[in-house]
């Protein structure tokens, strides 16, 4: 058959027609699996050697050609696309999709926290996990030896060298080492990892992840960190949510604040959750002690500020009903796939 | 901290019920964490902060009360009372030396000898309250020093003095190898870090920790030496735990003991010992008291404002002050001399005045307000760039683990030499010997356990620090896969497989590279053969930068880690290197305005010939009308002769000028054909 001629012909039969019913038949004449094309191209081995390349281009040609016309004239008829006779396919198999990655729930909730704090101004920093005795324990007002340190048991490493090396039991360290480098006005937080040799159980873990955020300035008051923590605590549990904030004791603040919200899961009845209180404890806070700003060598009576420090773990676990805390390590498929 | 509702109402006035006593402690800062109601009285437990000594007492606990409800603690002056009326009765015989050998281990060291007890069970009141806060009847004088230990949080020890030898007791370091047993019948052998209580020839008690067994009141004790003292905590501490143990006294020493409560309690204790037990106190002697220096903080009130951004009358402050027995002096409008009393040795600035202040004030009386916060100039750092790799990768379908830092050592075994790995220098568990050099251990565990959980397929990765011996830390990125999973695509291709491999590393690889602006030709990424057969190495900069490894598991790691019939896929990349190379902004480059046109090749080639020199040869003889060469096919079986590889590639030919004709494409791509023939033996199919 002469290509030049099946060219034309194509051309005025795609112009001719009318309806999408049309189109198909002329689809079907073309390139269905009897059509000139699939013909054309099964004469291409009776043809001499020399002349099969020249030919199949042609033909290949062709064929994009033709299909070319007839998608044209499809959206010329209005249409998206011409679907089989038999109408659509069974809506109700499953969709074609490829399966999702996740983050991690503990990635997902930094994530989180850290855009509220950013919307509200604080700059995100990260400090290493391997640290001096000095950025985790004196510097921050915590004497070498003293009870207060009994809350901090800590990995320490084997090393030659003379400073003792551990690894961060606290993301407070992070104050520390932002201080020493800049001057306020200081808005940050830290999210990181932190380590306590603690026994591995439900609640408790050798690794797992805070956030420490500070705020320091020449006029920043405890009636701001009451601000601004219940702006965060409202964002992550909602409006509804009851704040108190209970005196305690960190030596690296003064006043120190435990903050407790009402019982998401009771809303403040008592259950087992809560430990029949109604509170559950979210964070702890404080104004930074003086001593701290000695320890980065800001002068006296300048600065003032806030810092808090909130465990991811628990913050997560609340959000989403977990009791097992190994859940987050474990790296269960099926589990992380949830969120 | 154990305490009863009445034994605290024998300090302090109360007609708020448990539960309303229970809140309000709370909210002042000593969180009761338990509250149980016991026959006719009530159980409180409180977190004692280390900051409060004064909180393991009851009488310390009555202060606080006083202050919050505005009541007069009562009770406690009549022991302070009997302390100036503190004369024994008869003048005796006895004699007792004590020597301090350092006042600075020793600040002060009170001795009575008390004669003529008589030893038996306590009296039910006594014994009953002991046991309601969990403490163990021994006999009426070891329950009454208890009793004054939980009551002014003073530790008192009672000896039997006719075990004491040479009339004298020695507050001393221990001498090396010297040993002692104590209550708990452990012998102990003792170092000069300790300090103990000693007669003439040897020591009687850890000071301050625990007494010895041989000189403890027995129901055989007819006299008795009833010590109360002041040692210096960290010394306490030290000692305490250089032995492996812990006591109500050493609790209370290592936090602080209030040196003016020394002798009111050990005179409660004379009172008790007369009444109970029917003894008399025949001498009292004690060492010299250290000079007190009243201490006083500046307070200027008008910080409440400043500092709390709370408006508190000056007036209100100073009843506030008052009421937690702190005294002041006005030295003008508003500023204020505070004097500390001496249970409160963690009041040191005018910093932890306002916390009292804030405290009793009531914290959720101070508004919320918020400050102004200064803006800063973003820059793009480390966090930001992972927080866009972690996008990209879930983006790919790949999960986010979390493991742990700390490994086993012997995990490492053919991922890592292990000498050039962390130590922890005091692991709970072996769980924790190392930290981790390389993330690849933990992501085939995290693998392996998927795998006995049947997961059919698994891709995930973790981006996480890894740590070297110089105390350096770097993100890395690992990257594993594992099995197969069968894709639904509709009913149009049913039947479509995606079995995990090495090309899937390569895959995730490429892609993030690319989004990350890595790009050809300086810093596009290589993938070199590495040093075993199932290694490859990860390189940039022009292939001068080895950035990561490709890796296929080794069966040994498989057997060790139980995993049968898979195959596990690893990739680790340095982050430290890849981040500094990205490129935020990177030229993109408009559509092509003309249609390209595609050729397919169908190739039998030897099998040693890679895709890489295949596409490098199309691109070498297609030239600038090339735009892209693409794999469309790959087979191998009984239509190819053996030792080769069939092969389908699209090569797209695109100009940016014009439409290109049909015979100027395949005057070139006749001239890919010819070199792929002529120069890698590739036979067109």
């Amino acid at each position: 058959m002469d290509i030049e001629a099946l060219n034309k012909d194509v051309e005025s039969a795609i112009r001719q027609v009318n309806s999408l019913q049309e189109l198909d038949e002329l689809r079907q004449k073309y390139l269905g699996r009897k059509g000139i094309i699939a013909e054309l191209t099964g004469s291409i081995p009776g043809l001499p050697k020399e002349q099969r390349g020249a030919f199949g281009q042609q033909v290949n040609a062709l064929k994009q050609k033709i299909n070319a016309l007839i998608i044209g004239k499809q959206q010329s008829l209005g249409q998206a696309a011409v679907g089989p006779a038999e109408g659509l396919q069974d809506i109700t198999m499953p969709g074609v999709a490829c399966e999702p990655g996740k983050l991690h729930p503990i990635t997902q909730v930094i994530q989180e926290i850290c855009t509220i704090f950013m919307n509200m101004g604080f700059a995100v920093f990260e400090g290493p996990e391997i640290e001096t005795e000095y950025n985790n324990f004196t510097g921050l007002n915590i004497p070498l030896e003293h009870p207060s340190r009994d809350v901090f048991d800590t990995f320490y490493l084997e090393s030659q060298s003379k400073d003792r090396l551990l690894l961060r039991s606290h993301t407070s360290p992070a104050q520390v080492r932002v201080m020493k480098s800049s001057k306020p006005p200081l808005a940050v937080v830290v999210p990181g990892k932190v380590y306590r040799p603690d026994a591995v159980d439900a609640s408790h873990s050798f690794m797992f992840h805070q956030i420490e955020g500070f705020m320091v300035d020449e006029e920043i008051k405890f009636s701001d960190l009451k601000g601004v923590l219940e702006v965060f605590a409202k964002a992550v549990f909602g409006k509804d949510i009851k704040m108190r904030f209970r005196p305690h004791f960190f030596p690296f603040t003064e006043p120190s604040a435990e903050i407790d919200i009402s019982c998401i899961i009771c809303g403040g009845k008592g259950c087992s959750v809560c430990g029949r209180k109604g509170w559950l404890e979210i964070l702890g806070s404080g104004m930074i002690h003086p001593n701290v700003f000695k320890q980065v060598g800001y002068p006296a009576g300048k600065y003032t500020g806030f810092a808090f420090g909130l465990g991811i773990e628990r913050i997560a676990m609340l959000k989403y009903g977990i009791n097992d805390i190994r859940l987050f390590f474990e790296n269960d498929l099926r589990f992380l796939k949830q969120f | 901290m154990k305490f009863t509702y009445n034994w605290l109402k024998d300090f302090v006035e109360t007609k708020l019920t448990a539960g309303q006593l229970a809140g309000k402690l709370t909210m002042a800062g000593l969180e009761v964490t338990s509250l149980e109601e016991k026959g006719k009285d009530f159980v409180f437990e409180i977190e004692v902060t280390s900051n409060r000594p004064d909180w393991l007492s009851v009488i310390g606990i009555a202060r606080e009360v006083a202050a919050i409800t505005g009541k007069k603690i009562k009770g406690a002056t009549r022991a302070v009372n009997r302390q100036s009326a503190g004369k024994c009765k008869k003048p005796c015989e006895d004699t007792l030396a004590i020597q301090v050998e350092n006042k600075k281990d020793c600040p002060l060291y009170t001795a009575k000898v008390i004669r003529n007890v008589e030893v038996g069970p306590s009296p039910d009141w006594l014994r009953e309250r002991l046991e309601l806060v969990g403490c163990r009847s021994v006999n009426n004088v070891v329950d009454i020093t208890n009793y004054i230990l939980f009551t002014f949080g003073e530790p008192l020890h009672a000896f039997d003095l006719d075990i004491l030898k040479g009339d004298m007791i020695c507050v001393r370091r221990a001498r090396s190898k010297e040993k002692i047993t104590t209550i708990d019948g452990e012998p102990k052998e003792l170092n000069e870090n300790i300090l103990v209580i000693a007669d003439r020839d040897n020591p009687v008690a850890v000071a301050g920790v625990m007494g010895g067994r041989n000189s403890e009141v027995t129901e055989k004790t007819k006299n008795v030496l009833l010590e109360a003292a002041v040692f210096e905590p960290v010394l306490i501490r030290r000692g305490r735990r250089a032995l492996g143990l812990q006591s109500e006294s050493s609790y209370r020493f290592e936090r602080g003991v209030d040196l003016e409560m020394v002798e009111p309690a050990s005179w409660e204790a004379e009172r008790l010992l007369q009444d109970i037990c029917g003894g008399s106190c025949v001498l009292a002697k004690a060492s010299t008291r250290p000079k007190k220096k009243p201490r006083t903080v500046a307070l200027d009130t008008s910080d409440t404002k400043k500092f709390l951004g709370a408006d508190i009358a000056v007036s209100k402050i100073k009843s506030i002050l008052s009421g937690l027995g702190f005294s002041w002096k006005a030295k003008s409008a508003k500023r204020l001399s505070v004097g500390i009393p001496s249970h409160r040795p963690d009041v040191a600035v005018a910093v932890d005045l306002l916390e009292e202040i804030a405290r009793i004030y009531g914290y959720e009386k101070i508004p919320n307000t918020l400050p102004a916060v200064k803006p800063r100039v973003p820059e793009f750092q480390e966090r930001d760039a992972i927080r866009l790799i972690k996008n990209i990768l879930v983006g790919l379908g790949l999960q986010e683990v979390i493991t742990y830092s700390l490994i086993e050592r012997g995990r490492l075994k053919g991922f890592f030499p292990e000498q050039e790995a962390v130590a922890i220098a005091n692991p709970l568990s072996s769980e924790q010997e190392m930290l981790r050099p390389t993330l690849m251990p933990s992501l085939s565990a995290a693998v392996a356990y998927n795998l006995q959980q049947k997961a059919p397929y698994i891709s995930i990765f973790e981006i996480a620090k890894v740590y070297q011996v110089n105390g350096k830390e770097t993100y890395h990125l690992g990257i594993a896969f594992c099995g197969t999973r069968s894709l639904w695509f509709g009913p149009q291709s049913p039947h479509a497989n995606d079995q995990a491999g090495i090309l899937h590393l390569r895959g995730v690889l490429d892609v993030l590279f690319q989004r990350l602006g890595l790009l050809a030709p300086a810093e596009a990424c290589h993938f070199a053969q590495g040093q075993g057969l199932d290694e490859y190495s990860v390189q940039v900069q022009k292939k001068t930068m080895t950035v990561g490894m490709l890796k296929r598991l080794p069966g040994e790691i498989l057997d060790r880690l139980d995993i049968k019939h898979r195959e596990v896929f690893l990739a680790e990349v340095d982050l430290g290197k890849i981040i500094p190379r990205i490129q935020k902004i990177r030229p993109i480059r408009p559509p092509a305005r003309y249609p390209g046109i595609t050729r397919d090749i169908s190739l039998s080639l030897p099998q040693g010939i890679t895709f890489e020199k295949i596409s490098q040869e199309i691109s070498n003889n297609g030239k600038e009308l090339l735009q892209e060469v693409k794999m469309s096919d790959y087979y191998t079986g009984k239509h190819i002769s053996a030792g080769h590889k069939g092969l389908t590639v699209s090569c797209l030919y695109c100009s940016a000028e014009r439409t290109l004709t049909d015979a100027e494409v395949n005057t070139i791509h006749a001239q890919v054909i010819k070199a792929l023939q002529e120069k890698l033996g590739a036979t067109i199919r």
